[in-house]
């Protein structure tokens, strides 16, 4: 298996990014080779998307997967999952069933070489709160995940900020229990400071300092390295890259920065999202000097 | 695969034992992730104007068949982005050669969504706000049949 042995911040891509071409225009391959005329190294796929025949794939896909990832040197980073307790619409999962289901994304992503996991809690309101079981049900799949070294991260987005509730609830569960198993995904979303005249603004939305991240590095296993707008001269002109790679480089931050962009526009025909995440991969590559 | 829901391919009728029982077409699924069966909330069908009512839609996934009623409990069979599911409608005779105007809806929910707007999913009418990863819940085109 592909091996990128470089410390610090790295580039990675997220799959959900090809969202609009996936299966018309872009095959699987044809995504993995994007990322190698990149340079980056890491990749997100999200499980229900990117396997086929999900969540049972035929060892052929599993072989066709480790295949890929030799040819294009890719390192399998992240992936992403959900916990669909609502799946059912006449009742939800309980807790077991809900625990049962994190366990097989588990065991398939430790399968597919991938050591963490961006976990989606299911929400129970418009403040997007998780539901209240979510300690059980993590607490149930731990033991799988430690003995697969398997790390499972729930993504901080946008309009939740890094000081709020919910990573105050995530970093006390940690803390009490002192899981290596259980952590953060930080999408860099949390730092937008950069808004267009008249654009809607979520009005619970703070932008965090760079800084604010401090606290947080030990449980950060992986980012979204959300962009929204990629200038002509490579620039990111909604949120404040080069110090927050600054802020991560001095303390000594290690794992994958994984592209995501979220622009509605890619579902506009004939967009190519390739060359947004080129655009951004030019400006990563200078900011790390990779 | 086509980027229209509705796709081109596989609009014919349905041929049992040399008799026409029926037609199908095959639709896409215009969301970013694939969804389990029990998350599908399927519509109305209309061909030429005749209203089909969900009940009398046998949805295809991976090549099983199965009925409204069967999809509501089922939380392990995916329907893959990348692999369109076939609706096979019965009708007598089937559909005659030519143009036919079908429209229909469906859509699906998602854990991650405020429960109040899963609540109030409607496959029969677009959402408040058109969100286009989860695509248009009614979907129209004009097929032929040989």
């Amino acid at each position: 298996m592909y091996h990128y042995d470089r410390k610090g911040p790295k580039r990675g891509v997220a799959l959900y990014s090809y969202s609009a071409e996936f299966g018309m225009t872009k095959t699987l391959e044809d995504c993995f080779e994007d990322l190698y005329d990149m340079g980056a190294h890491g990749i997100e796929i999200l499980a229900n998307t990117h396997i086929e025949n999900y969540p049972y794939p035929t060892d052929a896909w599993v072989e066709k997967w480790f295949r890929l990832c030799d040819k294009y040197e890719i390192v399998p980073v992240e992936y992403g999952n959900w916990i669909d307790s609502h799946v059912l619409g006449h009742r939800d999962l309980t807790t077991h069933e809900s625990a049962e289901m994190l366990k097989r994304d588990i065991r398939l992503a430790h399968r597919l070489g991938f050591t963490v996991m961006r976990t989606k809690m299911p929400v129970i309101n418009d403040l997007l709160e998780p539901v209240k079981n979510w300690r059980e049900i993590i607490t149930e799949a731990l033991p799988l995940a430690e003995e697969l070294n398997m790390k499972m991260c729930p993504e901080i987005h946008t309009p939740s900020n890094l000081k709020g509730k919910l990573v105050t609830d995530f970093v006390e569960f940690i803390e009490k229990t002192g899981t290596k198993n259980f952590g953060l995904n930080i999408d860099f979303s949390v730092f937008r400071t950069g808004f267009s005249e008249g654009e809607w603004r979520d009005p619970l939305y703070t932008p965090n300092e760079p800084e604010d991240i401090i606290p947080l590095l030990p449980y950060i296993y992986c980012c979204h390295a959300k962009f929204i707008n990629m200038s002509d001269d490579f620039r990111e002109t909604t949120i404040p890259y080069p110090e927050i790679i600054k802020v991560m480089q001095e303390h000594g931050w290690d794992g994958y920065l994984l592209s995501e962009y979220e622009g509605a526009d890619k579902y506009d025909y004939g967009y190519e999202v390739g060359q947004t995440l080129r655009k951004q991969h030019i400006m990563l590559k200078n900011l790390l000097g990779d | 695969m086509e980027r229209e829901v509705i796709q081109s391919v596989g609009f014919r009728n349905i041929k049992k034992d040399g008799e026409i029982t029926g037609f199908q077409f095959k639709v896409r699924l215009p969301y970013y992730r694939g969804i389990f069966l029990s998350q599908i909330r399927p519509g109305t069908l209309f061909i030429d104007g005749e209203k089909i009512e969900k009940e009398n839609i046998i949805w295809n996934i991976k090549g099983e068949d199965y009925t409204l009623e069967e999809m509501k409990d089922d939380y392990t069979t995916q329907w893959d982005v990348t692999a369109p599911a076939v609706l096979k409608v019965k009708k007598a005779g089937g559909l005659a050669q030519g143009y036919h105007d079908l429209k229909y809806g469906f859509c699906f929910t998602s854990s991650y969504m405020p429960p109040i707007i899963q609540d109030h999913l409607d496959p029969d009418a677009e959402s408040m706000v058109f969100m286009p990863e989860f695509g248009h819940h009614v979907n129209e085109r004009r097929l032929l049949i040989v």
